[in-house]
């Protein structure tokens, strides 16, 4: 028997946030990691989300993409409710992370496709996609190439692509240009800002202190708590410094 | 659907683009049973052997005879004595002297009750046991060729039943099988689930809108096809080259196989569950599982024979129900009412450990 649930309206709640967190907080037994943080991101701003290492920042993240269940707290993600409605945040978010993430043994294409599949686009459409894609990154030759014999930096850009591929709201990404050369870190944050000009909100995550001048506003965890956030002009004006470097070190060491 | 079929196709791309690994998978099975079969072998054809004959009758000639036609033993001296059965062993190296009594074949006739005395050498104990158990075996076919109601004194042993000429491949085979789709299944599955989370790129598929048990089973199945292969290979070498029976249904004989394909594939998904990294993955499933396996499940050492907390620790590994249950349908011809607990066990097993892992992967996402 077939057991017909409740219609329960699957349409994103209209806000100009694209995420809205409030008290979320994640306990592994006594340690508490993540301390009832909470913050907004609009539509299309780039939020710059720093701290030292261990200060909570990928737990936090994996909460918000759903992967890690939250102690306490709430969290509306691309309009929907990070406690009632994973699945629909999944379609809707983006993900790269520090580590290089896609197969060496498949090619461009194949990486591609993978993800674009599971991600449930059409297949025709998903080619056009790919290729439209590779052509901007000028690698559409290179498709059949194997994702292993292609350098780190390319590599980034084509999985900062392939997490974009499904057009995302909200894309996070964990440290992308750890490794890379300030050359390709430059055309990185041209495509992290040519994305966020069509509305894509991105949540970055760096451990570059020139990156982190980029961003539209920053937060700065320390212990699991997250009480600095504001605009980079507006944080060194608060501490009182001239570079988001002093902010940062006054801010984790004091 | 989609989904796990796109998995399905980029698992298998890693497969065939690892030639190396291919071809270990698919050629060690066939290396394996042909080495076990024609090196490892412990059937002894052509020992030497010495028989002092007592009594010289016709049914003392025609036990001889016997003995000599079975192929396993070629008399290579008659002594007169027993002293001289003592310098054969010195200098003819003879592995069994038999010393038939005299006056055997009245006694045979008369008192339906002879001894016959066996001489072995122990120094390879093997060696000694099986040519005792063909003695064994040639004397009571000789008994009843002779007269249906005569007794022997001498007790036959079980283990001749189902393998009448001791043939050492029979009990080889469903320990390859077993051992071969542990490789293939548990450690190759195993494997692959840890890089995927060594490579970060599980965490990838994770957080796309994907049923983790779509990536699981998506990334299990190649494996558990390749075993399935294998151990096909297996079985048709054996039956082909080594004359193996099949005395069972061959439906049976692969519905066993599969049930054991989804226990080991869910052993080695339990395995990754619990490990970050591919060595740890490998560690652990060659230690925890592989080696009991080989050791436990009745292949190499009887259970019987083991310490009573060893033979408890065997059934909670697989291999042991799945041996007994090859063993039975190929060997004794039974059927699925006869081994239907052992698949039990091992589908329970698998079901168990399935849960769990996906459980765990759940968790920790």
């Amino acid at each position: 028997m077939k057991v017909r649930l409740p219609f329960r309206p699957q349409q994103a709640i209209d806000t100009p946030y694209s995420i809205q967190v409030e008290g979320l907080t994640k306990r592994f037994g006594e340690f508490t990691a993540v301390n009832h943080i909470s913050f907004e991101v609009k539509k299309g701003e780039i939020f710059g989300f720093l701290g030292a290492n261990g200060a909570g920042k990928t737990t936090a993240i994996r909460m918000l993409c759903s992967l890690l269940q939250p102690t306490e707290g709430k969290a509306m993600i691309a309009g929907y409710d990070l406690a009632t409605q994973p699945k629909l945040i999944k379609r809707h978010i983006g993900y790269m992370s520090q580590k290089f993430s896609l197969y060496d043994d498949l090619t461009i294409f194949e990486n591609m496709q993978l993800f674009g599949t599971i991600y449930g686009i059409p297949r025709k459409e998903l080619k056009d996609r790919i290729f439209s894609r590779l052509e901007d990154l000028h690698l559409a030759d290179k498709s059949k190439t194997l994702v292993a014999s292609i350098p780190l930096g390319w590599k980034q850009k084509l999985a900062f692509a392939t997490a974009m591929l499904h057009r995302p709201d909200i894309v996070f990404l964990d440290e992308p240009t750890s490794g890379v050369d300030p050359i390709v870190r430059r055309e990185f944050w041209n495509l992290i800002y040519e994305a966020a000009s069509h509305g894509v909100t991105i949540f970055v995550t760096t451990h570059y202190m020139d990156e982190a001048e980029y961003c539209g506003r920053i937060s700065i965890m320390s212990h699991g708590e997250l009480k600095l956030i504001g605009t980079p002009t507006e944080l060194k004006e608060q501490m009182q410094v001239d570079s988001i470097e002093k902010v940062f070190v006054k801010y984790v060491v004091r | 659907m989609k989904e796990l079929r796109q998995i399905l196709k980029k698992e298998f791309t890693h497969i065939f683009r690892d030639r190396i690994t291919l071809f270990l998978v698919l050629a060690i099975p066939i290396m394996l049973v042909l080495l076990f079969g024609f090196t490892i072998s412990t059937d002894i054809h052509h020992a030497t052997i010495s028989v002092l004959d007592l009594s010289n009758d016709s049914q003392s000639k025609a036990l001889v005879d016997k003995i000599t036609a079975s192929g396993y033993f070629e008399v290579v001296s008659y002594p007169k004595s027993e002293q001289e059965i003592d310098n054969d062993f010195k200098d003819k190296n003879i592995k069994l002297a038999i010393i038939i009594p005299s006056a055997f074949e009245e006694q045979l006739t008369n008192e339906k009750f002879v001894t016959i005395q066996i001489i072995s050498d122990v120094s390879d104990m093997n060696v000694a046991s099986i040519l005792n158990n063909y003695v064994k075996a040639i004397l009571n076919d000789f008994t009843n060729d002779f007269n249906g109601t005569a007794t022997m004194p001498i007790e036959l042993c079980t283990q001749m039943m189902y393998n009448p000429e001791a043939n050492s491949v029979y009990m080889f085979v469903p320990g390859i099988i077993t051992l071969i789709m542990i490789i293939v299944t548990a450690l190759m599955s195993s494997i692959t689930l840890a890089r995927e989370v060594e490579t970060g790129t599980m965490r990838m598929l994770l957080i796309a809108p994907v049923n983790k048990a779509w990536v699981v089973v998506g990334k299990v199945i190649p494996y558990m096809i390749l075993s399935f292969i294998s151990t096909i290979t297996i079985i048709v070498i054996s039956v082909l080259v080594f004359k193996m029976p099949i005395k069972g249904s061959v439906w049976l004989l692969l519905a066993v196989c599969i049930v054991f394909m989804l226990t080991s594939a869910s052993f080695g998904t339990a395995i990754s569950s619990l490990v970050k990294t591919q060595i740890d993955a490998m560690m652990i499933t060659m230690m925890g599982l592989f080696l009991p396996t080989a050791l436990l499940s009745g292949f190499l050492f009887p259970i019987d024979n083991m310490p009573y907390f060893f033979q408890v620790l065997a059934n909670i590994f697989p291999g042991k129900w799945f041996i007994i249950a090859i063993k039975d349908v190929m060997l004794k011809g039974s059927g699925f009412f006869d081994i239907w607990l052992y698949m039990l066990i091992l589908f329970a097993m698998a079901a168990i450990l399935m849960t769990v892992s996906l459980i765990r992967l759940d968790k920790r996402r």
